[in-house]
């Protein structure tokens, strides 16, 4: 087979050849969280798309079911494996029996600490780039607020790196400065919304913008402001949550960074059916050579997310993602699409 | 009971043919539930099943549940119940595996990989797990709260324990030769599996011809020579059947060539090994057997039978039942610690979430396998068909492709249905 | 097994008045339950080959003063003395130490085993290695229920399957298998058919022959008219009196029951 396929067309040529069918399967921690539905629509359609058969198993949140599950999944015969890891480095039996068998496998979303894997993400580091970046345009100078997400999370830091990357010039000239930076426990709204009410207190309501590291946080952080009247300042986050386009749409929050799980369940599917083809992982579309913090050395692609302000509302909408009607709950003469 | 006395009362017939086997109705109907449940699988599956591997596989995943299965059956007998073996395992899991990734290598200053790590680490373990367990009963036995409340609290505290020690980390890599334990990565290897298979099949033949002779010798009725011999034609094709399974289960070539590689050498073209049998199985059958014996043949497993059939019976025999029941949470806390060291060896890891919800598997397990929670009534080999049977339900349901919430409704329902048949079968033999 | 111990192989009351010690004296025994005296200053003694009866209404604390000796309750005062030595009975296991064997009420049979293992309960014979013997334990079994039951043929039964009488021979044959000197029977006939309760009286006549002193409690006055040497009559947790069956009529015995009264002695 030519490298320079791409895997579309790696895909293509396999439907094409439909001799057997490849059989892809995917391991899920925990099914019963509501957004992993919209991935598996989108890795069963890009499957479906390639001629492939799609199988899958729910780990229910233990690690040692899903390390079952995954050899249940290659006793089925699967040529490939995506993987949503309960637990990155419990994963790694599983991830041995796989390369045992010569089985690509794909770390979905999350890490999976071992070179074999390959990793299939969005760039959090892009998402706090996305997330300054809109509020600094925003609010150019000023007194900022950092509220990151939870300490036990790498994510966080990911994220906050992204975001220094963007203010840090400011910051260094003076333009900006950093009156109050807090971690949210277990990016739970109600301590962001105590973070950022202390915040307030200390430096008795001088606050210009907040850098907040997703929606759930960002929330919080409204609610304080709103207790304050201040709400309207640049208040950033991710996820594309409906309360946070909502707010969006009303204007008390400036960006919701999204990322949209039908990609990433889309791009899970052809680089499955790429990597079962017999493409090397690191001749897949987009792969990177990119290093875990843990020190692993892995091929990795990741999607670009995108940030959902005033001005891009209708993507959202035409997504499908949100009802208008939800979008535009309360909302009057804002807007595009909800005026 | 109606029903039945309007019958006529049946005469006293010829015995038939699994009346002079004098075999366990319960125990055939369990394997009888176990194969159709096998065979049907393996039809949805067009076959895939009943493969070497999934047979090897689905031995490998049900230890660690049916070695703790195995203790909670003597729990069970003696009217105790234990909430905390999940979180038992999670904390022995834990205390071992920081004995050997950071006391021992770091503090103590052995190194990564030390030749006597594992036996050290795995000494550590049973003894907190013992040690614990103990403690449970004597709060059970001496301080005279119930199983329950002892367990339910235990159940919070070692979980968090467990999490306390690791600060959730999961910690890992363990040690190289602690994990053979876990199942894949350590095999007997086919011409020893070979060898246990007919020592195995030696002792149950011995163990059947003295039981015989034993009753002979004081003039006792007998089975006939031939449901004898029938019998332990049985338990051979069992035990070499077993053995030709997990033979017959190659290793990857892939795999091979790394083992190759590791020791140095070059991996012969076209070498197919088998697996045979892994030592975490060797390992529940030593616990099941060991514990079998205990059951039926030593003063501490009749002293269980009798207090579970009378806790004040065994009392005023003479039996000090505190005791006992301090024995007993002891042995359910070293079998959760064996049971750790194959769980966190098959994850190479300690996981925080490790044995989550194994606290009802393993009752579950026990009940149907045919553990009355009543008391007085249970066997080893039944809780170990009960484990089997579990996780042949759900990894034939994840095989079929059940949706997730189902495979639990199908379980659950199983768990109520074994239950109700053993009532109705008890009812029908007139015993309690 | 029932052996006959030489000395005591007398006849009736042999040992009682004869200088020797009793051979079991039970003193000034209470107990009481969260504020109720179950057992209030209450005195017997059993002599070598005697059988004392122990009567009184249900409650009336016979039970309770039993499982004293028999080592299931701890009393709260007094002491009890054999062949009169000073022993503790903190449990079961003191008792039985004591050659004191007991055939409760409700049998003590752990239902779930079979009639060998209810025998050997806490005292199994074990082969060299340390495992029970089952075999040889059946074989014993088996001689002792041939003398107590000789119909009696189900060994391999859990006893939950046995009838009422055969349940308890079983009871029965486990006290006397070891030696008894002292045997406690709480109403041993009260679940039996009239055949099984002649069988009891005929095993309880056996015993005392051999000298072994034995406690019966009893509501039949007449079933202890007929076997015992003596009354201990209890109400309310208080020792009415101890008369000589000898001495006293059914109606006496009833009157001491129910009114709480010593007889007026007879006038002779």
């Amino acid at each position: 087979m030519k490298r320079i396929l791409s895997f579309s067309a790696a895909a293509t040529m396999l439907a094409s050849v439909a001799f057997a069918e490849p059989v892809v399967g995917v391991s899920w921690s925990n099914f019963q969280e509501e957004r992993w539905k919209t991935d598996e629509a989108a890795i069963k359609s890009a499957l479906e798309a390639g001629g492939a058969e799609y199988i899958s198993a729910d780990a229910q949140s233990s690690s040692a079911k899903q390390l079952s599950d995954i050899e249940s999944l290659i006793a089925q015969g699967v040529d490939a494996l995506i993987i949503l890891a309960q637990d990155a480095q419990a994963i790694g039996p599983a991830v041995q029996a796989a390369a045992d068998e010569g089985i690509p496998v794909i770390a979905y979303d999350r890490l999976i600490e071992d070179d074999r894997a390959f990793y299939l993400t969005f760039d959090n580091v892009e998402v706090g780039r996305m997330q300054a970046r809109a509020v600094f345009a925003a609010m150019p100078k000023g007194n900022y607020v950092m509220i990151k997400g939870s300490p036990t999370d790498p994510n966080a830091d990911f994220l906050r790196g992204g975001q220094q990357e963007i203010i840090g010039a400011a910051v260094d000239s003076g333009d900006i400065v950093i009156v109050g930076e807090a971690y949210t426990d277990g990016w739970l709204p109600a301590n962001a919304q105590r973070n950022m009410e202390q915040i307030l207190t200390a430096n008795e309501n001088k606050v210009d913008a907040v850098v907040a590291s997703n929606d759930g946080t960002a929330g919080g952080v409204v609610a304080a402001l709103t207790a304050q009247g201040m709400e309207g300042i640049p208040v950033s986050g991710q996820d594309g949550d409906h309360a946070a386009l909502n707010r969006v749409a009303l204007g008390t929050q400036t960006v919701s960074v999204w990322k949209d799980a039908r990609e990433l369940g889309k791009a899970a599917g052809e680089i499955a059916l790429a990597l079962s083809g017999g493409t090397s992982p690191a001749d897949v579309e987009g792969a990177v050579s990119w290093t875990s913090p843990g020190g692993t050395a892995m091929n990795s692609v990741f999607l670009a997310p995108v940030p959902i302000t005033k001005d891009n509302l209708t993507v959202v909408v035409d997504a499908g993602w949100i009802p208008l009607a939800d979008l535009c709950q309360g909302v009057e003469n804002g807007p595009a699409p909800c005026n | 009971m109606t029903e039945t006395s309007s019958q006529p009362v049946p005469e006293k017939a010829k015995p038939s043919l699994f009346q002079q086997l004098e075999l366990d109705m319960r125990l055939l109907g369990m394997i009888g539930a176990f194969v159709i449940l096998c065979i049907g699988f393996n039809i949805v599956t067009d076959g895939r099943f009943l493969t070497p591997r999934n047979l090897f596989n689905l031995s490998i995943q049900t230890v660690s549940v049916a070695i703790m299965a195995c203790g909670m059956v003597f729990i069970i007998v003696t009217r105790h119940i234990d909430l905390s073996v999940g979180a038992l395992l999670a904390t022995t899991s834990a205390v071992m595996a920081m004995t050997q990734t950071e006391l021992l290598p770091q503090v103590l200053g052995m190194g990564l990989n030390n030749p006597a790590t594992w036996a050290i680490t795995i000494v550590v373990g049973l003894f907190v797990g013992t040690l614990i367990g103990a403690f449970h009963g004597w709060m059970v036995g001496y301080l005279t709260i119930p199983a329950f409340i002892v367990t339910l609290g235990g159940f919070l505290v070692w979980r968090n324990v467990a999490w306390y020690l690791t600060s959730g980390q999961t910690i890992g890599p363990l040690d190289s030769t602690f994990l053979m334990f876990g199942g894949t990565n350590g095999t007997l290897g086919a011409t020893t599996s070979w060898l246990f298979g007919l020592f195995a099949t030696g002792i149950a033949i011995w163990a059947l011809w003295s039981g015989r002779r034993a009753k002979a010798a004081h003039g006792f009725p007998v089975k006939p020579v031939w449901a004898e011999a029938t019998l332990a034609g049985i338990i051979a094709i069992a035990i070499l059947g077993y053995v030709y399974i997990v033979n017959s289960y190659a290793i990857p070539t892939r795999r091979l060539q790394r083992m190759f590689e590791a020791r140095g050498e070059t991996m012969p073209e076209g070498l197919v090994v088998g697996y045979g049998i892994p030592i975490s199985v060797l390992i529940l059958i030593i616990v099941a057997v060991t514990l079998t014996v205990v059951a039926r043949k030593t003063r501490f497993g009749r002293y269980i039978f009798a207090t579970g059939g009378n806790p004040d019976a065994a009392e005023l025999s003479g039996i000090n039942t505190r005791l006992l029941t301090v024995k007993i949470f002891a042995l359910m806390g070293f079998l959760c610690a064996v049971s750790a060291v194959v769980a966190s060896a098959r994850l190479a890891n300690h996981s925080n979430d490790i044995g989550t919800l194994d606290e009802l598997r393993v009752i579950a397990a026990a009940v149907i396998g045919g553990t009355a929670l009543s008391g007085g009534i249970g066997t080893i080999y039944g809780a170990i068909l009960g484990a089997l049977i579990m996780q042949a339900l759900q990894s034939g349901m994840a095989m079929v492709g059940v949706d997730a919430p189902f495979q639990n409704i199908v379980v659950g329902s199983v768990l109520v249905l074994a239950v109700y048949i053993d009532i109705v079968y008890r009812k029908r033999l007139g015993a309690k | 097994m029932m052996q006959a111990q030489d000395t005591q192989k007398t006849s009736n009351n042999a040992g009682r008045g004869s200088g020797t010690p009793p051979l079991v004296e039970m003193r000034d025994i209470s107990i009481s339950f969260g504020g109720i005296k179950a057992v209030d200053h209450v005195s017997v003694d059993l002599y070598p080959g005697e059988v004392v009866g122990l009567l009184g209404h249900n409650g009336a604390g016979k039970s309770t003063l039993i499982k004293v000796l028999s080592g299931a309750y701890q009393m709260d005062q007094g002491e009890i003395l054999i062949d009169g030595k000073r022993v503790e009975i903190g449990n079961p296991r003191d008792a039985r130490a004591n050659n004191i064997e007991t055939i409760y009420q409700t049998l003590a049979l752990a239902d779930n085993l079979d009639a060998t293992s209810n025998l050997f309960l806490g005292r199994e014979m074990t082969t060299p290695f340390g495992l029970v013997n089952d075999a040889a334990m059946e074989a014993e079994c088996r001689k002792i229920m041939a003398q107590l039951n000789p119909n009696f043929q189900k060994f391999n039964d859990p006893v939950s399957a046995l009838s009422g009488g055969q349940r308890q021979s079983v009871a029965i044959a486990r006290a006397v298998y070891f030696n008894a000197r002292i045997l406690i029977m709480d109403e041993p006939t009260a679940a039996l058919g009239p055949h099984e309760t002649q069988m009891v009286a005929d095993l309880i006549h056996q015993l005392k022959a051999q000298g072994i002193g034995i406690f019966l409690i009893d509501h039949d006055v007449h079933a202890v008219m007929e076997l015992c040497d003596r009354a201990s009559v209890m109400k309310n947790g208080k020792l009415v009196g101890t008369v000589d069956i000898a001495d006293v009529t059914d109606d006496d015995l009833l009157s001491m029951i129910i009114l709480g009264k010593q007889p007026e002695q007879k006038a002779e």
